[in-house]
């Protein structure tokens, strides 16, 4: 699913270079539930957003589905992240002047997909993270969690390749953040490959591999032993 | 993204900040409707100009001399000319026209005076001009023989003198050259300028009509500045004036000195030059839209920033720099189309307003509206383009981070 080699990232900050990811080889293969893991300045948000196709890496190949990420255009990357992937921030990034449903609706109106057909897939997607109640609600009505509902309704409504989250429970209280693991556990279950970035050792508890950076290189790639359930601490 | 999803979602955000929207519309308002105002009044002028033609009828002449500085006294048209123009077969009435300046009109203090035109004709005048009698009567064949002292004014003079405008009989005094001459009023018109001159009494010059005759002895001088001729046969309107002018040529013992002008033609002089000033109001007013226009850029600019991070979402949901670009543009050209639309409205019924001040039906073409709604789209487009295409070139990663 997704391959990476020798992946370079190198900023130009003024004179200096910074070298955020120095020959990084990763292999993510379907249905995998991943956590990259590192302190901040590691080199993992870059990672994230290079495999999002949100940037580009300056050396070294990224293969997305078979797909070369690394050669395409602007305009297909944005069709890459609309059809392959499903973003889910720690800040939710919903629009706040539209409703739940809108929002999930949004990745289908740049697919170009049908008013009506939308709406039944976004209904379907709220209703999968259990917020058929609130279509109607915009953003300020909802609660944290049910922000992050949302959002992670909206990630899966074009049925993408990889789920990728972006510390998606820094801004929930733990009730909620678990709530959240746990419907990403289902969706794991169901097929669905999640990479998620964390600082946060608990959550990563949660998932089946958590790879380490530091200083834009992999220091460490393991297979949780036991993968902690939600399931046992919600009512 | 389809075109309609982003005007929807166009519209969507012009009217969550409604205040704001309305106040960058206004720029565009202003011009639209000061430009359909002035082009209605304007349009709407020609259009009542033309129809005052026609009621004269299109077999007019008017002849004059071509360039009265470069004549010398022996080709300055003169009374006796008369005789001459009334005797060719076409003509059905002449009247010379001899308008003295200078002239003060003693007003009901007698101290205070108020400067005239005196205007010299025949009781000929009468058929080719629309005078519009509302007390007495014009000149006729006697007053203009035994060059009487008589005049007709219009009403608004005689409110100034009088106080009331039923003045036939009544005596004004004109003077001309320090020297004061008592008139009888045998008519009141109305002021050709209408209401219109009501609001300006002070600058609208007062115009008074006697005896060619009577006038010529005030000013001592027997010149005629033009005569004014009605013919029989319209298609022999350009013989009849090559012919008069021969005449005239032959009795001055000059040449090409002598212009003879059509009803028809004065009109299109008239209309070219209400044209040329309706051209250059509404580009002043142009210019206001210009100003609206840079407002409407300027807005859309802070409108990008402040929503660098909506510009952000939508891209990592897959949005294109197209898309994007679309949607800022489109929320432009809504601003303008909006402001063109109730631009139009509001030039429409200032048009109407000033039209029923002037007594003049403002005429609102179909040129004139298509052009405004190209001309306010086209606004938005050129105003908007640099604002969509800053947001179009956001980078995703630095826009999802902006606070």
């Amino acid at each position: 699913m997704i391959a990476i080699k020798n992946l370079t990232k190198v900023y130009q900050n003024g004179q200096i270079e910074v070298a955020a990811l120095r020959t990084v080889n990763l292999t993510v293969a379907a249905k995998e539930f991943v956590s990259i893991m590192g302190p901040s300045g590691s080199g993992k948000s870059t990672m994230m957003n290079i495999i999002g196709c949100l940037d580009k890496s300056t050396e070294g190949e990224y293969c997305l589905d078979q797909v070369n990420i690394s050669s395409l255009k602007d305009d297909d990357l944005a069709d890459i992240r609309n059809k392959k992937i499903g973003f889910i921030f720690q800040s939710f990034n919903l629009l706040p002047k539209l409703t739940a449903l809108e929002n999930v609706e949004l990745p289908m109106v740049y697919a170009g997909i049908g008013a009506k057909e939308r709406k039944d897939r976004a209904l379907d997607a709220l209703k999968k993270v259990g917020l058929e109640d609130r279509v109607f609600h915009k953003p300020n009505e909802l609660s944290g969690g049910q922000m992050q509902r949302v959002a992670i309704a909206r990630a899966l409504v074009n049925q993408p390749s990889i789920l990728l989250a972006d510390e998606p429970t820094g801004n929930l209280d733990s009730r909620s953040g678990e709530e959240i693991m746990g419907i990403f556990q289902d969706l794991n279950q169901e097929g669905a490959t999640i990479v998620m970035v964390t600082h946060e050792p608990e959550i990563a508890a949660y998932t089946k591999r958590i790879v380490t950076f530091r200083d834009g290189e992999i220091i460490s790639d393991e297979l949780v032993k036991n993968t902690l359930s939600t399931r046992r601490n919600l009512v | 993204m389809n075109l309609v999803e982003s005007v929807k979602s166009a519209f969507r955000s012009v009217f969550s900040n409604k205040m704001r929207s309305f106040l960058t519309m206004l720029g565009i308002i202003i011009g639209i409707s000061s430009v359909i105002m002035i082009t209605s009044i304007g349009q709407g002028s020609q259009a009542a100009l033309t129809g005052e033609f026609d009621k004269l009828g299109v077999n007019m002449l008017t002849i004059s001399l071509k360039d009265p500085s470069k004549a010398t006294s022996r080709d300055q048209l003169i009374i006796e000319d008369m005789e001459i123009i009334k005797n060719h077969p076409q003509v059905t009435s002449v009247t010379p026209l001899y308008q003295g300046g200078n002239a003060q009109i003693q007003l009901r203090n007698p101290k205070e005076y108020r400067s005239s035109i005196l205007i010299g004709v025949n009781e000929s005048y009468k058929d080719i001009s629309a005078l519009n009698f509302i007390y007495g009567r014009f000149l006729i064949d006697t007053d203009v023989k035994m060059k009487s002292k008589v005049a007709i004014i219009d009403d608004g003079l005689a409110k100034v003198i009088f106080g009331y405008d039923d003045v036939i009989g009544q005596q004004i005094y004109v003077q001309v050259k320090q020297v004061k001459h008592p008139f009888t009023v045998i008519g009141v018109i109305k002021n050709p300028m209408g209401d219109f001159a009501s609001l300006f009494p002070d600058q609208m010059p007062t115009m008074l009509y006697m005896p060619i005759g009577a006038v010529h002895d005030l000013y001592g001088t027997n010149r005629i500045q033009n005569f004014a001729v009605a013919i029989q046969d319209k298609d022999k309107i350009n013989d009849t004036s090559l012919e008069l002018t021969k005449m005239l040529e032959k009795k001055h013992r000059n040449e090409n000195q002598y212009y003879v002008q059509s009803a028809t033609e004065s009109l299109d002089v008239v209309n070219k030059v209400l044209g040329y000033f309706t051209a250059f109001i509404s580009f002043v007013a142009g210019i206001s839209l210009l100003v609206g226009g840079i407002g409407v850029m300027n807005i859309m600019l802070v409108t990008v920033t402040e929503r660098t991070r909506e510009i952000g979402i939508r891209k990592s949901l897959g949005a294109k720099n197209k898309d994007i670009r679309i949607q800022f543009l489109i929320e432009a050209m809504i601003l303008t189309i909006i402001g063109g639309l109730i631009g139009m409205a509001l030039g429409y019924l200032g048009g109407l307003g000033i039209g029923s001040l002037m007594k003049i039906a403002p005429k609102v073409s179909f040129i004139v509206v298509s052009l405004t709604v190209t001309l306010s789209s086209m606004i938005g487009i050129i105003f908007g383009v640099y604002p969509a295409n800053k947001a179009a070139k956001l980078d995703p990663i630095e826009a999802l981070r902006y606070e």
